[in-house]
């Protein structure tokens, strides 16, 4: 069974990697490049050769192509030691014609057509646009170099990129001694309290594993997935910190620095990463800690978009078993009676009316009970997680016992039944041991799968009531072209997707040892 | 008959008890005594019997009226009222008296201006026509596709991995991706609805031809030396008309709920269709007074999707051979 299930995973991950190929394919080289700047206030306030360079340099934050300027080239050789600062700032002064340039530039320009040549760029020159004898605005000469980024590199990039595990060498910068300190006393709560942690130096992340009194109580830092960055929805926010990060109100509390200034804020020290340089360039950092790991998160009231969609979906989920099951039951067990009437009614309703005006439904007629119809981080009452949990909820019923009710009427009708009534034994029997038993089999197979689809989020009821989940991500990353959390949400959903189908089947083999998946067909 | 050879009477026993010999005769001999099946009359016969079946049908022959025919006979011209302030919005009595009596207005008017009961049925022949060309492109290719699918032990790995992949690829970006590469219009989002949508179409076929394939009457009919065309053609598809017709009843509804799905959330065709205008009107849905046309085009598609729902399903139903006693 574990070699089954291995097989199964193995061949589940190639597909979940051909999936983000071919998404990767679609958005990358389907979708036309410039469609990015189309909500960009930036881009539209540009113009000339500033806006030619804009877009190059925004289409390599979004993984389109690689880009440097001259100047990027130049910069490196002074940092390799083959020029001088001098010559550097004189050979990166670019003409506003080709005719005019200086023998110095030129030299230099060679060897940068020459690098480029041979590196697979393509180097682009504009000259200055000049009005009446004067650069007109953002129409600077500009000398720059690009080449497109294959799929398969950028493929291999993103799955190699996945799993970052922290490091005693991850900073580049001079950090002291480098290593990891163990302590049974957390500095952040004061050195005292007994509290194990493990701290690096010239790691990325200060505490790599620490405990507070929160679920799980043990916290690490060392190995983090990053499913990539995001472009324009949380802009620069890797997409693991923008699903799983809280949202609300700071909570503040007393904190005390490793400096020994103590202050109200909601900074979390044990989120704490290292920013070089941060000290010298900021006062606030600089009063407050004793090393360059100052980049903190902070302590929010709310849950995070994840968790929202997790406590409504799972909520949710469960509802909608406990009362699908003897619904679907009752129904079958009055089959053609007034209540299998009402049920398949309601069946009829959800599978035929489109999600959208149902939902809609819910809530009017959910306002006219007086139950709040937004959602408010803020506020503390439970009352407004109902109507999105029974929005959500109403459906999956309808779907749950109509599939029940099918597998029990089937099941009711079968010879082994029949048998079993006229071998004597009672009703009651015969429907627990023999009916519910194998009509419950299917129904066990989708378990998994809708429990990890509630970490998915739904979108129309998030976004009907106004609740702040990750429902709406995908959609909105596509409206507003971010690539990379497209990609990211896409990988999410695929693990999410064939991992519950693996486990829908694990689960049904258990319950039923008549599946066997490791003996081969007929 | 006499009987010639005994004398019964000597017995005890009367004539009627005995056996009797029948001549042998040709003719007789070709009648069959079973009575005369027609698979589709029986279909029928069997749809009709229930009265409900003949209520909803005139439903939806009233349904389909509206939609295909009362768009055409009317000049409807969304942005006529477009300048008049005082045309927007309107509740039915107050469309009335703006307008006077006429069926344009009994819903009240939209948000330029438009007779909402016209919009609505403009709308729901956009929708239903998209729907019944992509159920009627994704069914013939999936069922055909998938009759083959169950029979190819080689087919079925290689179009299992391809379901595997193309099942996880997020269908709302496969939509959009594709509604702009090309154009947000009519053609494209047929075309976006049934790249992939025949896929999930063939599964299930292959699902349910597999599960014919191997009975035992069609392994005897293999035994016999029929060709798998013949089995495929005259063993399996009438089992299957009823599965079939099943399933269009479930896949026309879902075309119409999902242009609903995608308008709502902006990426729907640029055609006024019902779920543009569901879309377009959900701020009206509790401003007071506006309820009508946010509540018509919901009702409308609710009652086309339903009534195709059901009517599809008691034919399947009834398509079903062994409802035929």
């Amino acid at each position: 069974m574990t070699k089954y299930v291995l097989r199964r995973f193995l061949h589940a991950l190639i597909s979940v990697v051909i999936v983000v190929a071919i998404v990767m394919l679609m958005i990358y080289s389907m979708l036309d490049r410039k469609l990015i700047f189309a909500n960009d206030p930036m881009y539209t306030k540009m113009s000339n050769n500033q806006q030619v360079v804009y877009k190059y340099r925004k289409w390599q934050d979004y993984g389109y192509v690689y880009y440097f300027t001259y100047a990027d080239y130049l910069s490196g050789l002074m940092q390799s030691g083959e020029i001088d600062e001098e010559t550097y700032k004189k050979a990166a002064t670019i003409a506003r014609k080709a005719d005019k340039d200086s023998d110095l530039f030129k030299e230099y320009a060679a060897k940068f057509e020459q690098y480029c040549a041979e590196n697979g760029y393509t180097t682009q020159r504009l000259d200055a646009i000049v009005n009446r004898n004067k650069i007109a605005s953002g129409g600077q000469p500009q000398y720059f170099a690009y080449k497109d980024r294959p799929l398969w590199q950028r493929l291999v990039n993103y799955f190699t990129g996945i799993i970052k595990v922290d490091n005693i060498h991850a900073v580049k910068e001079d950090v002291g001694e480098r290593g990891l300190t163990f302590t049974l006393h957390d500095p952040v709560y004061g050195g005292k309290k007994f509290s194990p942690a493990i701290i690096g130096n010239g790691t990325k992340n200060k505490y790599l594993l620490y405990c507070d009194n929160e679920f799980p109580f043990i916290h690490q830092n060392l190995v983090s997935i990053n499913l990539g960055v995001s472009y324009s929805i949380n802009q620069g926010i890797e997409i693991t910190t923008t699903m799983t990060k809280s949202q609300g109100s700071y909570v503040l509390r007393e904190i005390t620095y490793p400096t020994g200034l103590t202050e109200l804020s909601a900074d979390d020290l044990h989120s704490a990463v290292y920013q070089p340089g941060s000290r010298e360039l900021n006062v606030v950092a600089a009063e407050r800690f004793t090393d360059d790991y100052t980049s903190v998160q902070t302590v929010k009231s709310g849950l995070s978009k994840m968790g929202y969609s997790f406590t409504i979906g799972i909520i949710a989920t469960l509802l909608a078993y406990l009362l699908a099951i003897p619904l679907g039951i009752w129904m079958a067990l009055k089959k053609e009676k007034l209540v299998d009437r009402i049920g398949t009614a309601y069946i009829v309703f959800i599978m035929a009316v489109p999600s959208v005006a149902y939902i809609l439904i819910f809530k009017a007629i959910g306002a006219m009970t007086g139950l709040p119809t937004t959602f408010d981080i803020e506020s503390k009452s439970k009352l407004m997680f109902i109507l999105p949990i029974v929005s959500l909820a109403l459906p999956s019923i309808a779907g749950l016992m109509r599939w029940l009710r099918r597998f029990m009427i089937d099941q009711m009708n079968s010879d082994y039944v029949k048998f079993a009534r006229s071998g004597g034994l009672s009703e009651g029997e015969i429907f627990t041991k023999h009916i519910f038993k194998n009509a419950a089999i299917p129904i066990i197979h989708g378990i998994p799968g809708s429990l990890l689809g509630a970490l998915t989020g739904a979108f129309i009821t998030e976004r009907v009531y106004v609740v702040p989940g990750i429902g709406g991500l995908l959609i909105n990353a596509i409206g507003a072209y971010d690539n990379g959390v497209i990609v990211g949400v896409t990988l999410f959903y695929g693990v999410l997707s064939v991992v519950s189908m693996i486990l829908g089947d694990v689960l049904m083999a258990m319950v039923d040892p008549r599946i066997n998946f490791t003996s081969k067909a007929r | 008959m006499e009987n010639e050879l005994f004398d019964l009477e000597k017995y005890g026993l009367s004539n009627e008890e005995l056996f009797s010999r029948v001549d042998h005769s040709e003719t007789e001999s070709e009648k069959i005594t079973a009575p005369r099946y027609s698979y589709w009359k029986s279909v029928f016969r069997v749809f009709f019997r229930n009265k409900v079946n003949i209520i909803l049908l005139c439903v939806l022959l009233i349904v389909l009226l509206l939609t295909y025919v009362y768009p055409s006979l009317i000049n409807y011209d969304p942005y006529a009222n477009l300048m008049d302030g005082t045309a927007k919005h309107l509740t039915p009595s107050a469309a009335f008296a703006r307008f006077g009596r006429s069926i344009h207005w009994i819903l009240g008017s939209g948000g330029s201006g438009e007779p909402t009961f016209d919009a609505v049925w403009y709308g729901a022949r956009i929708s239903l026509t998209l729907a019944l060309i992509c159920a009627g492109i994704n069914m013939t290719i999936g069922v055909l596709l998938g009759a083959v699918w169950g029979f190819s032990k080689r087919l079925d790995m290689i179009m299992n991995e391809v379901v595997n992949i193309i099942g996880n690829i997020p269908y709302t970006l496969l939509i959009s991706v594709l509604v702009l590469v090309l154009s947000p219009s009519f053609w494209t989002m047929v075309f976006a609805l049934t790249v992939t949508g025949w896929l999930f179409i063939a599964y299930f076929i292959r699902t349910q031809v597999i599960i014919i394939r191997d009975r035992d009457y069609n392994l005897a009919s293999r035994c016999l030396g029929t060709p798998i065309t013949r089995i495929a053609t005259k063993n399996i598809l009438p089992f299957m008309t009823s599965v079939i017709v099943t399933q269009i009843a479930i896949e026309i509804p879902s075309y119409i709920s999902y242009e609903v799905f995608l308008a709502y959330i902006g990426m729907g065709i640029k055609d006024m269709s019902l779920g543009r205008i569901i879309g377009a009107a959900q701020s009206a849905m509790l401003t007071p007074g506006w309820g009508y046309e946010f509540w018509s085009p919901v009702l409308v598609s609710a009652v086309l999707t339903i009534v195709l729902y059901v009517v599809g399903q008691n034919l399947g139903d009834a398509s079903d051979p062994r409802t035929h006693m």
